[in-house]
């Protein structure tokens, strides 16, 4: 190999002073091109350009190292430029030399550029090629039963785990690039025959009108095309698992991808499918109906557990049984704080674990975890800084926040006990049930792309209530969601 | 569509902004007397002794409840007064028992004290009363020591084995619903202090407002299955038969079932109560104690437990007839077919002219599992 | 916005608006209203039920009559611009009136059960922001929450076990024991807990149906008569008559017979969850003061819910004696009589301007 390269190249020499001559005096304009596009990109010191000689003469490659790899390089350019010109020819694009916005443009997007000086033709190859991560299995929404890879952060190989799941022409993929500054490119995905068309639009629309300067994560685009922005609920579903991706763009949802980010957006959706995981579809009837009440249920618990407390100790303590009420106020009786302070405090305490937990190295992080909830925990009620009763309630409703399987839910979940606590603190239990009021309103005016989020509570469609709270078995569950308003045959 | 965003931030903010600044302070719980138990003994007309049992959480304390005592005339001065005596609030919120002594029971004192406490929102409405033998506030204060702490002790007694035991238990909501249905009387139940325990021990029949009579636990038994109570006490029976002589026999009364037809004669009312029990038999002394595995011989004793019965309820009819009280609610099938408001006059009426034809219907299940 | 023009309300949604905007406070007290009639209270729900169906038709008539337009605007094509404007504006009046009477009632019941010794003024601020955030979404956002309200209290119904358990049947005997005066006076007080299906008339442009808006309005009032009668009978079955004419609300203290090993007193649990109910029922009648007070600007705009909003908020401070006020408060709901009526009088006014015509 080598050594034939070595060849050629002797062979060459000898004509190449000739024709380089002649190429000198001929093709003035093509140099003043290469200068022209070395002006451009003088401060990029990732950019290389180089001179080599051909069969067709001297052709300068121009390409940013950073974003192409050497094999690709080898592979794709030096390769055919050396033994195949014709491979070139047929694969590469030629571009307008003069052009050098475009030029530059196709540079820092990872192209290469050939310039062949005696033809002044200017071809561009995409060879754009960055290290990726491997495939590998969820951390964010782990599951037991089901497919275990996950979306990585390189939109080809996201598009890919989703097509190779739906080998169907109609699985179509719209591309657009976003963000002013940064050029992310990113890609919507829909079933053709069955997506809702009115949604495409919107969401199409919704992205087209954006004017913001860069995405570091899918999300913040999420939070830009959300029907309501200030809503603490997420109005979108995220997920990085391509099974429940592909789950919905066979009900008739539009997937959402963007480059650089892990997780994808479905919409729309409804605040009950915040509380469903596709393991849901993997699990016997039984056992899903059973979990999905226990999420949904504690999604309710978690918000009212500790303001009950709250109204209980200080505005009825007339419902509680006589025996439990005699406990608390001796568990009680230690704590030198209000019962609102006493639970802003403690859970305070929670939230500090936590966030120190997620921010501490993983090793770290566990350690902590147990010194905080044992020591922390225990030493609070010894010192009598809190009721032992207290503890137990929090340390349920912060377990019970997690249930949800979508991460921003029970973020969610955490920021809205926040309103019924203090509620609590201020009213008791109508306080409690008037920001429950609030929050079953809030939830009934929000939409998702337009469609009410309360949906399948107060169900689009009647054959929405046999996949609600109670799944029923695989085979009863033919209809497509009424979210979805999927297209008829 | 911005007006949906600007009202919940204002919610949002406004809740967050009262939740720190709480003007009204609220007493917190550990600094409030739970009165559980309350109880009423009789002064003089217009006086009474007030004594609250609350219980006492703290370790270092010596006894686990607290008991205050205090004479007063009106309920809520005696609660204010008490609240001087104790370093907590006191509160009626979870208030469990009411006892009132014979006296004040007799004198109607302890029905005006019901009913105001019947009237305050904060007390429930299934709090148990009882009518005390004796001295009231006796039974707060005195020691059991085999017992759990006195308010606990208290309405475990008056308000379980509500379906199994007897046990007449009276709530507010009954005793103000018999005082004020011109068709049924008032009854409760009536306990004693015996050194170290409690004694239920008959039932306080009240005429109107004042209590008249106390009766026994059989009779009480009788008022429950008459009205229509499915599940009462085991029935302990001692009869004299002329063939067999003294026998004595206990009936464990799985279900009772009555039936009242008045004959809708205003003039000269009669009713025919049918009553049909089915039990097991638990347990026979006598003479027949043999026989009982043969089909006739049960059938037989059945008869003669039926007349037995019917004999009970028989007297105890003629006793309410006597006294012109009606703690059963049998004028209730009369006032049913009358047009117009009934009175209690009617009741009277009705009950001093009352006839009555009674039908009894004993099955014995079962004689154990002993042949 | 525009979108107010476009048609919302399925048939559900009016099934449901109908079936919540009836039951606001009303049912709390309605055994102790209806209490003249003594024991035969339990007749009186399906009474008004009748009365309910009958006076409903001359409503969707004359709303069928011009299917675009809310009652405001028939006011206006009626009885001629100014004529209507006057009307319009005295509608808002009693819509302020009605629901501060309707507020101030569910609030002092929280001040005796929930709320002792707490002043509910601030309470009364959070109640009706809380309302307003309700009713700025819109009237289908409206139907959505009756829907809710109407599941997550239905529960309560559960709690009448007890009572029924306890409870006497052979206390409806006899029947129609009450002579007509007796009748007369419960019906008075009684009817005006059945008030809010009248709101139809506001509403009944945004229904897509509108040819089955009278059977679905009928069956939405019926499921709340079906609950006014099973709460009066559990009543009758459970209280002597002395309790009846005497307990304030009576339909509380059924809850309070409740038993429950973790809860005791489930009535408190119920008066805070029937927020739910008085929310749904105040959110019908703000929306369709500001739909009044839309029509006498012409134009429409949130912020119009909030001068609403404080208008209530001023008629219940109102430094006046307590008696005073609950006298002002009660004879609101005579004025609803009017309105009940008030189709019938659009219905003859509109016959004559069609006969001159021709």
């Amino acid at each position: 190999m080598k050594i034939g390269k070595l060849l050629r190249a002797k062979m060459g020499t000898s004509s190449y002073e000739k024709v380089q001559s002649e190429e000198r005096a001929n093709n003035q304009k093509a140099l003043q091109t290469i200068n022209q596009i070395k002006e451009h990109v003088k401060h990029m010191s990732d950019v290389v350009l180089k001179d080599i000689a051909t069969v067709e003469g001297i052709v300068t490659i121009i390409h940013c190292s950073s974003l192409v790899e050497n094999m690709t390089m080898q592979n794709m350019i030096f390769t055919p430029l050396a033994n195949h010109l014709n491979q070139i020819h047929q694969d590469a694009e030629v571009i307008d030399s003069t052009d050098t916005e475009k030029i530059v443009s196709n540079i820092v997007v990872g192209h290469t550029l050939l310039y062949f000086h005696r033809k002044n033709l200017l071809l561009s190859m995409d060879t754009f090629s960055v290290s990726t991560r491997a495939i590998s299995t969820s951390e964010v929404e782990s599951t037991v039963m089901g497919p275990q890879d996950s979306f990585t952060e390189s939109l080809q190989t996201n598009i890919s785990l989703i097509k190779r799941r739906i080998q169907n022409p109609k699985l179509k993929n719209e591309d657009r690039i976003i963000g002013t500054e940064t050029n992310t490119k990113m890609s919507i995905l829909y079933m053709e025959h069955i997506v809702n068309q009115e949604n495409l639009e919107k969401v199409k629309s919704r992205i087209d009108k954006l004017d913001y300067p860069g995405y570091p994560d899918i999300s913040i685009l999420k939070q830009l095309i959300e029907d309501n922005p200030l809503s603490p609920f997420p109005q979108f579903y995220m997920t990085v698992k391509p099974d429940t991706a592909m789950h919905y763009l066979l009900d008739g949802r539009i997937v959402i991808l963007m480059d650089n980010s892990q997780e994808v957006v479905i919409c729309p959706t409804s605040f009950f499918e915040m509380f469903v995981s596709i393991e849901d579809y993997y699990n016997r009837w039984t056992t899903t109906s059973l979990l999905r009440m226990l999420r949904f249920g504690g999604f309710f618990l978690t918000i009212m557990m500790t303001p009950m407390y709250i109204s209980t100790l200080t505005f009825h303590p007339e419902i509680l049984p006589y025996e439990l009420l005699v406990n608390l106020q001796e568990s009680r009786s230690k704590v030198p704080f209000s019962p609102l302070l006493e639970v802003l405090f403690i859970e305070l305490i929670i939230e500090v674990l936590r966030e120190a937990g997620s921010r501490m190295p993983a090793k770290v992080g566990q350690t902590i975890g147990i010194v905080g909830g044992i020591v922390i925990g225990t030493a609070a009620v010894e010192a009598g800084l809190v009721s032992n009763i207290l503890v137990v309630l929090v340390a349920i409703s912060a377990l019970l926040s997690f249930l949800s399987p979508t991460f921003v839910m029970s973020n969610t979940s955490r920021f809205i006990r926040y309103i019924f606590i203090l509620s609590a603190g201020l009213f008791g239990l109508f306080g409690q049930m008037l920001a429950f009021a609030w929050l079953i309103s809030h939830l009934l005016i929000i939409n998702s792309l337009d469609t009410p989020f309360m949906t399948p509570i107060i169900p689009r469609k009647a054959s929405d209530l046999l996949n609600s709270l109670i799944r029923f078995p695989t085979s009863y569950l033919k209809e497509k969601m009424g979210i979805s308003r999927a297209q008829k045959k | 569509m911005t007006g949906k965003y600007v009202v919940s931030v204002i919610v949002l903010v406004a809740i967050s902004l009262a939740g720190c600044s709480q003007k009204e302070q609220k007493v917190p719980l550990e600094d409030v007397g739970l009165v559980g138990s309350l109880s009423l003994d009789y002064i003089d007309e217009d006086q009474m002794k007030l004594t609250v049992a609350i219980p006492q959480y703290s370790k270092e304390a010596k006894k686990q409840t607290q008991i205050y005592s205090v004479v007063t005339e009106l309920m809520s001065e005696g609660m204010v007064e008490i609240e001087k005596n104790s370093h907590k609030k006191v509160i009626l919120n979870q208030l469990r028992v009411v006892l009132v002594d014979e006296e004040s029971a007799r004198s109607g004192q302890a029905t005006k004290v019901i009913r105001s406490l019947y009237r305050n929102a904060e007390v429930a409405n299934k709090v148990l009363v009882a009518v005390v033998k004796g001295n009231a506030e006796e039974i707060l204060r005195a020691e059991y020591p085999d017992k759990p702490a006195i308010n606990f002790y208290l309405s475990d007694l008056l308000q379980a084995k509500m379906n199994t035991a007897f046990n007449p238990n009276t709530n507010f909501h009954d005793f103000m619903y018999t005082q004020t249905n011109p068709v049924i009387d008032t009854i409760m139940p009536s306990i004693e202090g015996k050194d170290g325990l409690i004694e239920l021990n008959g039932v306080a029949l009240f005429d109107e407002e004042k209590m008249i009579k106390i009766l026994s636990p059989q009779d009480a038994l009788i008022i429950q299955a008459l009205q229509g109570r499915k599940k009462i006490a085991p029935l302990y029976l001692s009869m004299n038969h002329e063939s067999y002589g003294k026998e004595i026999l206990l009936l464990d009364l799985i279900h009772s079932k009555v039936k009242i037809k008045s004959n809708k004669n205003f003039e000269s009312p009669k009713v025919s109560i049918t009553l049909k029990v089915s039990g097991t038999l638990a347990e026979y002394k006598g003479a027949r104690e043999r026989d009982l595995d043969k089909k006739e011989a049960i059938v037989k004793l059945e008869k003669d437990i039926d007349a037995e019965i019917k004999r009970d309820i028989g007297k105890f009819l003629e006793k309410l007839k006597e006294l012109k009280v009606d703690p059963i609610g049998l004028s209730e099938n009369f006032r049913m077919y009358y047009n117009g408001k009934w009175t209690t006059e009617q009741t009277k009426e009705i009950i001093s002219k009352l006839e009555w034809d009674v039908s009894v219907e004993v099955t014995i299940i079962s004689t154990g599992t002993l042949k | 916005m525009n979108t107010d023009k476009r048609k919302v309300l399925n048939g559900y949604h009016v099934v449901f608006l109908a079936q919540n905007l009836i039951i606001g406070t009303g049912l709390l007290s309605l055994p102790q209203k209806i209490s003249a009639v003594g024991y035969s209270q339990w007749m009186l729900p399906i009474v008004f039920g009748i009365m309910a169906t009958i006076t409903l038709w001359p409503m969707i008539w004359i709303n069928s009559k011009y299917p675009q337009e809310n009652l405001f605007s028939i006011n206006e094509k009626v009885l001629g611009k100014w004529m209507g404007k006057i009307v319009n504006s005295l509608f808002i009046v009693y819509f302020v009136f009605i629901l501060a009477s309707l507020i101030d009632n569910y609030m002092l019941l929280m001040q005796t059960t929930a709320l002792a010794e707490h002043s509910i003024t601030l309470p009364i601020v959070f109640f009706l922001l809380v309302l307003v955030y309700i009713v700025n979404g819109g009237i289908k956002s409206i139907a959505r929450f009756c829907i809710m309200s109407f599941f997550l209290t239905i529960l309560l119904l559960f709690f009448l076990r007890w009572s029924i358990e306890k409870g006497e049947l052979s206390h409806i005997f006899p029947l129609f024991n009450f002579n007509w005066t007796e009748l007369e006076g419960a019906m008075r007080k009684g009817f005006m807990s059945i008030l809010g299906y009248e709101l139809i008339m506001v509403y009944f442009p945004y229904i897509i149906s509108q040819k089955k808006a009278f059977k679905h309005t009928v069956i939405g009032v019926w499921i709340s008569i079906t609950i006014y009668f099973i709460t009066t009978l559990v009543s009758v079955m459970y209280y002597s008559e002395w309790q009846l004419k005497h307990i304030d609300y009576s339909v509380l203290n059924l809850l309070k017979a409740g038993n429950l090993s973790f809860v005791e007193r489930i009535d408190v649990l119920g008066v805070t969850l029937w927020i739910f109910l008085v929310l749904s029922t105040t959110a019908g009648y703000l929306w369709a003061s500001k739909k009044s007070l839309e029509s006498l600007l012409s134009k429409s705009k949130h912020y119009h819910s909030y001068i609403l909003v404080a208008a209530v908020f001023l008629v219940m401070m109102i430094p006046i004696e307590r008696e005073y006020k609950e006298k002002l408060f009660e004879n609101i709901f005579y004025v609803s009589f009017l309105m009940i009526l008030w189709p019938l009088f659009l219905i003859v006014v509109h016959l004559i301007k069609k006969k001159q015509v021709r």
